[in-house]
C-alpha cells in the first residue's frame, strides 16, 4: 500500500495520535477522502481499539486474551475505524521516538489526538512544541470535557459523556434508569464535528500559513445537540425529561411493534393524520379528538391501542412501505441483517467489499455522503506497524540505517525493518 | 446588517440555505460557526416548520414563558437555537418575479444547499445543471432522505427515522427490552455533521481548482456510517447484537445508578483494572459495603461481565442515598470514570460548562436574552463567535435584495407588494 494517489484530500498529510472512538472518527474521514493518515501506534499492541471484539478469527470473544500484549489485528471496531489509515509503530516515550514524532509534525499538515489532556505536554509534545516545529501545523485534540475547565482531567467513558452532555436524562423510560445509545455515538459524533473544525483551520492554514489548536469536548458535543430538550427549559424553565418511545409525549411518533420486529410510526403533518387511519383500516383513528398533534399526546393510550392490532399483523417493511406510499414518513428498526439486505442501500451501491490479510472479506459501509468526483478512497485497516519503514522513507527520506538506529534505540518495532 | 466574521476560516463564502427543520441547519450552523455567511431563505407559505405552527396553544414551553405572542414564528427555541448568525429572507419560488431572484441569489452564492423531499428543486425546475447555469462553480448539497438515486429516493425520512433505518434503535434499549429510540433526532446531526465536514472538503476543492461540486446525501447512509463497527461484527458473528441498555460488552462495570433526590442517577464505569481497584476500595471503604477485593466473581474483567446483575446490585446499594454531585467527585478523585446524569438546569450552572463558555446569552429582539448551546469546539487562531440572535421571518430581505443583490428600493417594494417576499406567514405545515 502506496501513498493515496487519489481522493478530495489526496496530498493532505496527517498525523494520528488516536486511539478508541472519537480521534479515529475523524482521521477516518480524512483517510476516506484520501489524505495520507499516518496513525501512530504505541508498541507492542497499538491501538487499544484492536483489542475489542468481536474478532474475524474469534468471533464469540469481546477482549482479547489479557495475558497477551500481541497486537490484535481482526476486531469489527478496529477495522473499520481504522480503515485507509497507514500504521507507523512509535514509541513516544523514547527520545528518539519523540524527535521522530517531532520531525514528522514538521512534514505535517494535521496532527489529530485523543489523549487524555496534559499527556502530550508531558511526552514533550505539546502544542508550543509542535508549534515550533511547524507553524502551519493544524492540531486538533479531542478529550472528553476539553482542555480547559474544572473537569478537564475528569475521566470518562461513553456512559459518562452521554450521562454529561445531556443527553442521557432524556433518553429512556419516565419511571426507570436513564439510559444511553447503543453505539458509541458521542465519541463518534464528536470525531464527526473535529474533522469539519480540521478541514475548516487546514484551508484557513493553507490560505495563512497559520496553524492553530482546536479543543473538541465530546461531552460539549453532546451539549450541542439538544435541541429542544435544553431550549425548553432555557426559555420557560420547563424541564425536559425521559418519554421513552413517544417522541415529545404523543402518540403515533415513535417505535411500535409489528410482526416481525419493530417499526417508527410517525404522524407527519396533521393532515396526513387521516392517512394513518385509512392505511390501518381503523375508522376510530379518524376520530377528531385525535386530528391535532396536541390531540394525539392527550390521547396517546387510546391512539396506540388501536394502532397495535393492526401493527403486530403486519410486518416491518410493509407497514413502512405503506405509509411512505401515502406520504408519511414511516420507518423500521432495521437489524444489522436488514441494513446488509436494504434494498435501497444495495441499489446505490452503499457497501464496499474490503480484503484483509487477516479478517478476509468483509462488506464496510462506504460513502457517508457522495460527491459527484472521485472523493473517497476504500482501503483496509493497516496491521499494527505495518508502514513504520514506508512512512519514515516516504516522509522523513530516512534511509535503511536510520531506520535500523531506530529500531535498536527501541523507538520503532524491531520487525520494521524489512517493510 | 449582521457583523460580518472576523478572521474566520469560511468568513469568504456565502451559503444560500434552502434546508429545514434540523439536518440540513446544523450543516450550516457549523458553517456559520466557522464564520460562513449563511443566507436561509424560506417560503411565507411553507416556512421553516422548526418555528412552529401560525397559531400554537400557549402553554408550550418551548415559547418564551409558554407565550407563543403575537409572532410566534419568531419565538420559538428550537429555530432560535440553530440558526443563529444566519440571515433570514423569505422568497416565493413558485413565482416568476421570485424565481428571477432565486437565480440571481444562486449566481452570488458559493453553496446552494436543501434538504426538501427528493425531487422538489428540480421539479421547480432547479437541477444541479440549471443551478449552474446561474452559477458555474456553484457546490451544491442536496440531502434528502435516501439520497436522490434508488427505488426509495422519493421517501420521506426524519432523524427519528434515521435512528431506527442505520441500525442505531436496534442497539438502544433496556436489556431484554425492545429498542428505544434516543431523546433527540439523532439522524439529524449526524447527517448535518458529515455533510458540513464534506461541504468543506468541496471548498478546497474549489480553491484548488475551480470546479463546483455535487453532493448527494442520504441521510440514511450518513448514519449508517456511525455503526460500521457492528455491520462488520455481524458478519462476523452472524448474530443480530444484543441491546445491553447503559452496559459495555467489553467492562463492567458500567451504568446508571440511583442516588438521593427524585430522579437522580449517576453513571459509573470501570474500564480497566486500576479503575476496577480504585472504585472496589472505595466501595469497601463504607463500612458495611461488602468484599469486593477478593471477590472471584469480580476478579476479571471477564468475570466481572459475566456477573453484571449481582455487582450492579451492589453498587446500586451503594450510590442509593448519596448524593451523585460529591459521590462523582469522589470517584474522580480516586480515578474513576463518573459523572452524574445531567438535567436541563444543571447543565446550565454547571461551573465546567460556565466556565468554557459551553452555552452562551444571547439577546433575540422578540425573546430577550436566553441561554443557548454555543459553539462546539474551542480554536486559537480563529476562535469564531455567535455574531447576531437567529432572524426572525425575512428579516434581512431589505439588506440582502438591496445590499448584497443590488435590487433597488422600488423593486423590492414590488416584491413586497406582490407577496414574493414578506415578513408574515401566508400559511404553515407542521410536522
Amino acid at each position: 500500500m502506496s501513498s493515496p494517489t487519489n481522493g478530495l484530500l489526496n496530498g493532505v498529510k496527517a498525523l494520528d495520535l488516536t486511539h478508541y472512538f472519537a480521534g479515529p472518527y475523524c482521521t477516518r474521514l480524512l483517510a476516506g477522502l484520501g489524505a495520507d493518515v499516518v496513525k501512530v501506534e504505541r508498541p507492542p499492541s497499538g491501538d487499544p481499539l484492536r483489542r475489542l471484539g468481536p474478532f474475524a478469527g474469534n468471533p464469540g470473544a469481546y477482549r482479547a486474551p489479557d495475558g497477551s500484549a500481541a497486537p490484535v489485528e481482526d476486531g469489527a471496531w478496529h477495522l473499520y475505524l481504522n480503515a485507509g489509515k497507514r500504521s507507523l509503530g512509535l514509541n513516544l516515550k523514547t527520545e528518539q521516538g519523540r524527535q521522530t514524532l517531532l520531525r514528522l509534525s514538521e512534514r505535517a499538515d494535521v496532527l489529530v489526538e485523543n489523549f487524555a489532556p496534559g499527556t502530550l505536554d508531558r511526552l514533550g509534545l505539546g502544542y508550543e512544541e509542535l508549534r515550533r516545529v511547524n507553524p502551519a501545523l493544524v492540531v486538533a485534540s479531542i478529550s472528553n470535557f476539553g482542555q480547559t475547565g474544572p473537569y478537564r482531567d475528569w475521566r470518562a467513558a461513553e456512559v459518562n459523556l452521554y450521562a454529561m452532555g445531556g443527553l442521557m436524562n432524556i433518553t429512556g423510560e419516565p419511571d426507570r434508569e436513564p439510559l444511553k445509545e447503543g453505539a458509541p455515538v458521542a465519541q463518534l459524533g464528536a470525531g464527526q464535528n473535529a474533522f469539519a473544525a480540521t478541514l475548516a483551520a487546514l484551508m484557513y492554514a493553507e490560505e495563512t500559513g497559520e496553524g492553530q489548536r482546536i479543543d473538541i469536548s465530546i461531552a460539549e458535543y453532546a451539549t450541542n445537540i439538544l435541541e429542544n430538550a435544553l431550549m425548553q427549559y432555557s426559555y420557560s424553565g420547563q424541564e425536559y425529561t425521559r418519554v421513552g418511545n413517544r417522541g415529545y409525549g404523543r402518540a403515533a411518533w415513535g417505535i411500535y411493534p409489528c410482526r416481525d420486529g419493530f417499526v417508527g410510526i410517525i404522524a407527519g403533518p396533521d393532515h396526513r393524520w387521516p392517512e394513518v387511519s385509512r392505511i390501518m383500516e381503523r375508522e376510530e383513528l379518524a376520530d377528531p379528538r385525535f386530528a391535532s398533534r396536541r390531540g394525539r399526546q392527550d390521547n396517546a393510550d387510546e391512539v396506540d391501542a388501536l394502532m397495535l392490532p393492526w401493527l403486530i399483523e403486519q410486518d416491518k417493511v410493509d407497514i413502512f412501505k405503506a405509509g411512505q406510499e401515502s406520504g408519511l414518513g414511516f420507518s423500521f428498526v432495521a437489524t444489522m441483517q436488514d441494513i446488509l439486505e436494504m434494498e435501497q442501500l444495495l441499489a446505490r451501491g452503499y457497501f464496499v467489499e474490503l480484503e484483509h490479510p487477516v479478517a478476509g472479506t468483509l462488506r464496510y459501509p462506504g460513502a457517508p455522503i457522495r460527491p459527484d468526483t472521485d472523493a473517497w478512497v476504500f482501503r483496509r485497516a493497516p496491521l499494527f506497524g505495518e508502514h513504520t519503514a514506508a512512512v519514515l522513507s516516504d516522509w522523513l527520506d530516512l534511509s535503511g540505517s536510520h531506520i535500523s538506529e531506530l529500531a535498536t534505540s527501541g523507538a520503532i518495532p524491531s520487525g520494521a525493518i524489512q517493510c | 446588517m449582521l457583523t460580518p466574521a472576523t478572521i474566520q476560516p469560511l468568513k469568504n463564502y456565502r451559503i444560500l440555505d434552502l434546508s429545514r427543520i434540523w439536518a440540513g441547519p446544523y450543516c450550516t450552523k457549523l458553517m456559520a460557526d466557522l464564520g460562513a455567511e449563511v443566507v436561509k431563505l424560506e417560503s411565507l407559505s411553507v416556512y421553516d416548520s422548526h418555528r412552529g405552527p401560525v397559531s400554537p396553544a400557549r402553554g408550550i414551553a418551548a415559547y418564551p414563558d409558554g407565550e407563543p405572542g403575537e409572532e410566534p414564528w419568531n419565538r420559538n427555541g428550537w429555530f432560535n437555537c440553530l440558526h443563529l448568525s444566519k440571515y433570514g429572507i423569505t422568497l416565493e419560488l413558485t413565482n416568476d418575479a421570485g424565481r428571477r431572484v432565486f437565480e440571481q441569489l444562486v449566481s452570488i452564492s458559493d453553496v446552494l444547499i436543501e434538504n426538501f423531499r427528493q425531487g422538489s428543486l428540480e421539479r421547480l425546475g432547479y437541477d444541479y445543471a440549471a443551478l449552474r447555469r446561474c452559477r458555474p462553480d456553484l457546490i451544491y448539497v442536496s440531502m434528502p432522505a435516501f439520497g436522490n438515486t434508488g427505488p426509495w429516493k422519493s421517501y420521506l425520512g426524519y432523524g427519528i427515522g434515521q435512528e431506527q433505518l442505520s441500525g442505531m434503535a436496534h442497539l438502544t434499549g433496556y436489556p431484554g427490552d425492545g429498542p428505544m429510540k434516543s431523546g433527540i433526532n439523532h439522524g439529524d446531526p449526524i447527517t448535518g455533521s458529515h455533510a458540513a465536514g464534506l461541504l468543506l472538503a468541496a471548498l478546497r476543492h474549489r480553491r484548488r481548482t475551480g470546479e463546483g461540486m455535487y453532493l448527494d446525501v442520504s441521510q440514511q447512509e450518513s448514519s449508517v456510517a456511525l455503526m460500521g463497527g457492528e455491520v462488520l461484527a455481524y458478519q462476523m458473528t452472524g448474530q443480530e447484537p444484543e441491546r445491553t441498555g447503559n452496559r459495555s460488552r467489553w467492562y463492567a462495570p458500567a451504568n446508571s445508578y440511583p442516588c438521593a433526590g427524585e430522579d437522580r442517577w449517576i453513571t459509573i464505569a470501570a474500564t480497566n483494572e486500576n479503575q476496577w481497584a480504585a472504585l472496589a476500595a472505595l466501595i469497601e471503604s463504607d463500612g458495611d459495603a461488602p468484599e469486593l477485593t477478593d471477590d472471584a466473581r469480580f476478579a476479571t474483567a471477564e468475570a466481572r461481565l459475566a456477573h453484571q446483575d449481582e455487582l450492579d446490585a451492589i453498587i446500586a446499594d451503594w450510590t442509593r442515598g448519596q448524593d451523585a454531585f460529591e459521590l462523582a467527585g469522589r470517584l474522580q478523585s480516586a480515578g474513576v470514570p463518573a459523572g452524574p446524569v445531567l438535567r436541563g438546569p444543571d447543565l446550565l450552572e454547571n461551573p465546567h460548562y460556565q466556565e468554557r463558555g459551553t452555552f452562551l446569552t444571547v439577546d433575540h429582539p422578540q425573546v430577550g436574552p436566553r441561554q443557548y448551546p454555543g459553539l462546539p469546539w474551542k480554536m486559537t487562531a480563529t476562535p469564531g463567535e455567535v455574531r447576531s440572535p437567529a432572524p426572525t421571518l425575512g428579516q434581512h430581505n431589505r439588506e440582502v435584495y438591496g445590499s448584497l443583490l443590488g435590487l433597488s428600493g422600488a423593486e423590492i417594494d414590488a416584491l413586497e407588494s406582490g407577496g414574493v417576499i414578506g415578513t408574515r406567514p401566508t400559511g404553515s405545515r407542521i410536522i
